[in-house]
């Protein structure tokens, strides 16, 4: 049987998902390849989705049309905002889901698509011609031709599981096999490889915690949704659970450091700093009096815990023994060990902006592979690749996204161009302009995009088109409304702030602290020619118009520092310069500059290892090269 | 491969003993084996070799010299370099250098040697500037200022400003990156106080900056007072032996006599105008309108009335517009024996000597007082801490500080953190350009080594 697409989607993560979703949509014909298609969108690691810069993200990958949002709607169990004692600038939605419910909710938002086949098998190899890739080729034999295919393996390649001192397993997940034909087939296409290491906690079975030692931590607004286009039914809550391990653990932990795959030289890989095993905190904190531990539900119909701040890649019997000096889990029952993996990935620098890698054409990259974690940084990344796949097949340019439009833009920039020497996870310290880069407007900066690409259908674009409609018609009522002392004061009074003599417009009066947009809107209601505008405000509208307005100043200087950027950008670096040759740069820059091969200058000055004065001569060697050649700069 | 190697003599010209040429650049070794065929190979780096150095064309000896090489990157300029010792005068250094340019250098160009040095990273740009400075430094206080930003004295202590920054943006970021995390954040009352401390320390830098920028020009000290008060005396007495480099302003001295001299090692620019009283000569009138401008830049007004002579009422007038500090200088002592005179009608004073220019009674004090008028801030303490002696310096520091203030206070007001940062970046970048130096982000290595995080 052979088979003949457009684009080819291989592996069915977050990445894939999206990836193939991204490019069906672009209405292409595509199919997404994986080893088991009931493990679709699994969410390998803890029961979550989103967090402070990574709910972000998977705002960011809805308003592309993404399926990460949906899912997440439909299968959430608890919602909480994070950092919602901050700025808005800075909140993190973040949702608990049913582990077995998520999957569920991503296989129907792929079914709707019919420009998307799925196939069950294991691919183990690619079909090249020449310098581009025409297809894949499956380990039962079948060959799948296709213009573009995008690798999305995740941990699957070449990947081993460690658990205590023995010698690792070969296993993707756990229960699974790994990629390794395929590992092996990437690799001789002569690209650089490296290993990364991660490790995930022990489940635990909930009938056995003592759930009066420990503290109760309920969701808060439901009113927030991920998804903005579509309203998903979510399902009944569910609590999470806080308890703190302290001097127990710690001795459990350092008396049996020995025998920690991570710890006792087994595995080489390096593992992220901001998800550290519990050995790591032990051994690199040890005056820390104690460790926050979550319990986190698995599901609505399972009684299983993921024990979130507890990864670890001890022996089985050390990780049960640990578990019980925890308060409340004296009594606990092991359901799962936790365990480390180890994977191949490629460093990124080998890709374009497009996800597309530089000496391939038509093979895309897109999350874990690319030296990311996280279910929402592979996600951002499917939609990119996907979409970029699909613009490829039908010659058309690439999608790109900027580092003042999106966390997804920050992310790639930095992968392509910063490479990675750990896994990679996003924060909002990565981002140069977090103000402009909310959760509450992402569809804002994204929408129109996403549109105009053909990622959204007909009835989203609709519901974009009044979304976008209602933000303007109630930021125009701010800035054109002027409101009265009496219908005011009160509430500025309440607000700790001063009364005002006459008529003052309402913008004005939301720039002062702790004045409420809603407040205001109720205020204002005689004065207002469009009625009370409140009524029939789609969820989140006003609380995007508010931050944009509040911080109107602070979000503007933003905008002229990316602007300033975006003159950079446009003086764009060829691909074959002879950095190697340019020898008024420090020969480190000049190494980084080679192996980057930044596309602008802009891009050129944000290779670790470029300083200033490199960039000084950069621009000088690039114009007498220019000069040779008799071209202009 | 663009790279070219560049020569000069590096020694100032004029007659002396021994002068150097300096080569630098991927060829400088070629070139020295081309000027000493003596040599079978470049010598090794850092050890002196008597040469004799010929013409490349017809092997004639020109000089004999010392030739000294340096490899990359250890060297002044981080590339190779040649530094030839040969014999001063008008001939031999000349020839030793058409030797090197006919062995295939370039005449170097002002400054490129340590325009070199900074673009290899040997010095970063504060180092490079102090370069010229020391070059340039005519009073002793300039030169150590400038020598201790050559000794990355104003360097170190913006860099360590810079690494405060990163430290409080690393608060931020573990306050704002990591809510559920084992230790709490910070508190913002707490981070608003640290920045607090940045401001005084950038204030306490700040605060050099006026006398640091006069330390480059010297303090305009202006001799006022009518004709015959004695003026041009005090001044060529002053100038003695201390006299230094006539200004190069062209067409000053022919209104005004315009002179640097150091006193207890600060420099000055004396100025000595023509005389105040109004008068219907052209020459006078010139003088006046002179003396005028020079007042309203003056940092000092030494303002002149012969001993044996009556305060006037014009005089009384003239000072009252003064708003520099003004000592008067009792003129012509020696020609009178009254007592001191009751300066109490003459306003607030910054001083008041008696000067006799033929005796030299008087002159050591004004030697002590002007620096203590004009510099009281660095006076016994030049040389301890690091002095602001540019503009560029300056502005970018004011930047820095305004940032760093609005980032307080709007912690202070209660703005969200995300909000008041905005002014970090911007307060970093103002430090990192005055250094010159590359920058890293590493407020997250910052967070990651202090503090536990992870889930």
């Amino acid at each position: 049987m052979d088979a003949r697409y457009d684009v080819i989607v291989v592996g069915g993560g977050h990445a894939g998902a999206e990836a193939a979703a991204a490019s069906a949509r672009a209405g292409v014909r595509t199919v997404l390849i994986t080893p088991d298609l009931s493990r679709i969108g699994q969410m390998s690691c803890n029961p979550a989705i989103g967090g402070i810069a990574k709910g972000v993200v998977a705002r960011e990958v809805d308003a592309l049309g993404g399926v990460m949002g949906r899912a997440t709607d439909a299968s959430r169990i608890q919602f909480r905002m994070l950092n919602r004692s901050k700025g808005p600038a800075v909140w993190g939605p973040r949702a608990q889901c049913d582990r077995n419910l998520y999957p569920v909710a991503v296989r129907c938002v792929l079914d709707e698509l019919e420009s998307l086949d799925l196939f069950q098998e294991m691919v183990s190899d690619l079909v090249l011609e020449g310098g581009r890739v025409t297809g894949v080729r499956t380990r039962g034999g079948i060959t799948f031709y296709g213009t573009a295919v995008v690798v999305t393996a995740g941990t699957f390649l070449r990947g081993r599981i460690y658990m205590g001192q023995e010698a690792g397993a070969g296993a993707g997940r756990a229960g699974e096999a790994p990629s390794i034909a395929l590992a092996e087939g990437l690799e001789s296409l002569g690209l650089e490889m490296a290993r990364f290491k991660t490790g995930t906690p022990p489940r635990i079975d909930g009938r056995s915690v003592d759930f009066s030692r420990v503290e109760r931590q309920d969701g808060d607004d439901q009113v927030i949704r991920f998804a903005a286009y579509t309203e998903e039914i979510i399902p009944a809550q569910r609590p999470c659970w806080v308890t703190w391990a302290s001097d127990g653990l710690k001795k459990v932990v350092s008396d049996n450091l020995e025998k920690s795959a991570l710890h006792g030289g087994e595995i080489s890989g390096r593992g992220p700093r901001y998800c550290p095993s519990i050995e790591d905190k032990v051994v690199r904190f040890p005056n820390a009096p104690r460790h926050q531990v979550f319990l986190e539900p698995e599901g609505l119909h399972t009684t299983e815990l993921y024990v979130n701040g507890l990864s670890t890649s001890l022996p089985a019997d050390v990780q049960r023994d640990f578990l019980q000096t925890v308060p409340g889990l004296e009594n606990v029952v092991m359901t799962k060990a936790g365990y480390a993996i180890e994977y191949d990935y490629f460093p990124p620098h080998q890709l374009r902006h497009s996800l597309e890698l530089k000496e391939i054409s038509g093979l895309f990259f897109a999350g874990q592979i690319n030296g990311t974690t996280g279910y929402e940084e592979a996600a951002g990344q499917g939609v990119i690749a996907g979409i970029n796949a699909a613009l490829k097949a039908k010659g058309e340019d690439p999608l790109i996204l900027r580092r003042d439009q999106a966390y997804i833009g920050v992310l790639i920039d930095d992968l392509v161009t910063r490479g990675v020497d750990e896994p990679y996870r996003l924060f909002t310290s990565r981002a140069e302009f977090r103000l402009l880069l909310r959760q509450d407007n992402a569809i804002r900066r994204l929408g129109l995009l996403a549109r105009d690409v053909g990622l959204l259908t007909e009835k989203q674009a609709l519901v974009l088109k009044d979304r976008l409609d209602q933000e303007n018609k109630l930021t125009a009522w701010f800035h054109d409304t002027k409101l009265a002392p009496n219908d005011v004061d009160p509430l500025l009074v309440e607000a700790g702030s001063g009364p005002i003599s006459g008529p003052v417009r309402a913008v004005e009066l939301l720039r002062r602290p702790r004045v409420q947009a809603a407040d205001l809107l109720s205020a204002g209601r005689s004065d207002s020619d469009i009625g009370n505008p409140q009524e029939g405000l789609r969820a989140g509208v006003l609380r995007a118009v508010e931050v944009e307005l509040k911080y109107e100043g602070y979000v503007g200087r933003e905008r002229e520092r990316a602007a300033r950027l975006e003159e950079q950008s446009k003086l764009l670096l060829d691909h074959d310069l002879p950095y190697l040759e340019f020898e008024t740069l420090s020969y480190e820059a000049r190494e980084k500059l080679a192996r980057i091969r930044p596309e602008t200058f802009a891009q050129a000055a944000r290779v670790p290892g470029v300083s200033p004065a490199d960039l000084q001569n950069l621009l000088l060697e690039v114009r007498r090269t220019r000069a040779r050649e008799g071209r202009s700069l | 491969m663009d790279v070219d190697t560049i020569a000069a003599i590096s020694t100032g010209p004029g007659v002396g003993a021994i002068a150097m040429v300096r080569v630098s650049g991927p060829e400088a070794g070629e070139v020295l084996l081309q000027l000493a065929p003596a040599l079978d190979e470049i010598p090794a780096p850092r050890m002196a070799r008597v040469i004799d150095v010929c013409e490349p064309d017809d092997g004639e000896v020109i000089d004999r010299a010392v030739a000294t090489y340096y490899r990359k990157p250890e060297s002044y300029t981080g590339e190779d370099v040649v530094e030839l010792t040969c014999h001063g005068g008008v001939m031999a250094p000349r020839l030793v250098l058409s030797a090197c340019l006919a062995a295939g250098a370039r005449q170097a160009e002002a400054g490129e040697f340590t325009k070199r040095a900074y673009l290899r990273g040997k010095l970063d740009l504060i180092q490079a500037e102090a370069v010229s400075d020391l070059i340039d430094a005519r009073s002793r206080a300039f030169h150590r200022a400038a020598l201790r930003h050559m000794e990355r004295g104003l360097s170190a202590r913006i860099t360590g400003l810079r690494e405060s920054l990163v430290h409080l943006e690393s608060l931020l970021v573990h306050h704002i990156d990591f809510p559920e995390e084992d230790e709490p954040p910070v508190a913002l009352n707490v981070i608003a106080e640290e920045a607090k401390r940045v401001v005084q320390e950038l204030d306490a830098l700040l605060a050099t900056a006026p006398e640091g920028e006069l330390l480059r020009e010297g303090a305009l000290t202006v001799f006022a007072g009518r004709p015959n008060a004695g003026k041009s005396s005090v001044f060529n007495a002053l100038l003695g032996e201390e006299r230094a480099i006539v200004t190069e302003e062209p067409g000053t001295t022919r209104d005004a006599l315009e002179e640097t001299v150091q006193l207890s090692g600060f420099p000055f620019r004396l100025v000595d105008t023509a005389g105040l009283r109004e008068s219907e000569g052209r020459v006078e009138q010139l003088g006046i309108e002179v003396a005028l401008r020079y007042l309203k830049g003056a940092d000092i007004v030494l303002f002149c009335i012969p001993a044996p002579e009556e305060t006037s009422e014009e005089d009384r007038s003239f000072l009252e517009k003064i708003t520099a500090p003004v000592v008067l200088l009792e003129t012509k002592v020696d020609l009178t024996d009254g007592p001191e005179r009751d300066t109490t009608e003459l306003g607030g004073l910054a001083g008041a000597i008696r000067v006799s220019a033929s005796s030299g009674q008087g002159l050591d004090q004004i030697r002590q007082l002007l620096p203590e008028l004009a510099y009281s801030g660095l006076v016994g303490s030049l040389g301890d801490q690091p002095i602001l002696t540019r503009q560029r310096h300056i502005r970018a520091l004011k930047i820095a500080r305004s940032e760093v203030e609005l980032f307080r206070s709007s912690l202070k007001d209660g703005l969200p953190a995300e909000i008041a940062s905005t002014h970090l970046r911007p307060a970093e970048t103002a430090l990192e350009e005055v250094l010159g130096v590359i920058t890293v982000d590493d407020v997250l290595d910052v967070v990651f080594r202090e503090f536990c995080v992870g889930k």
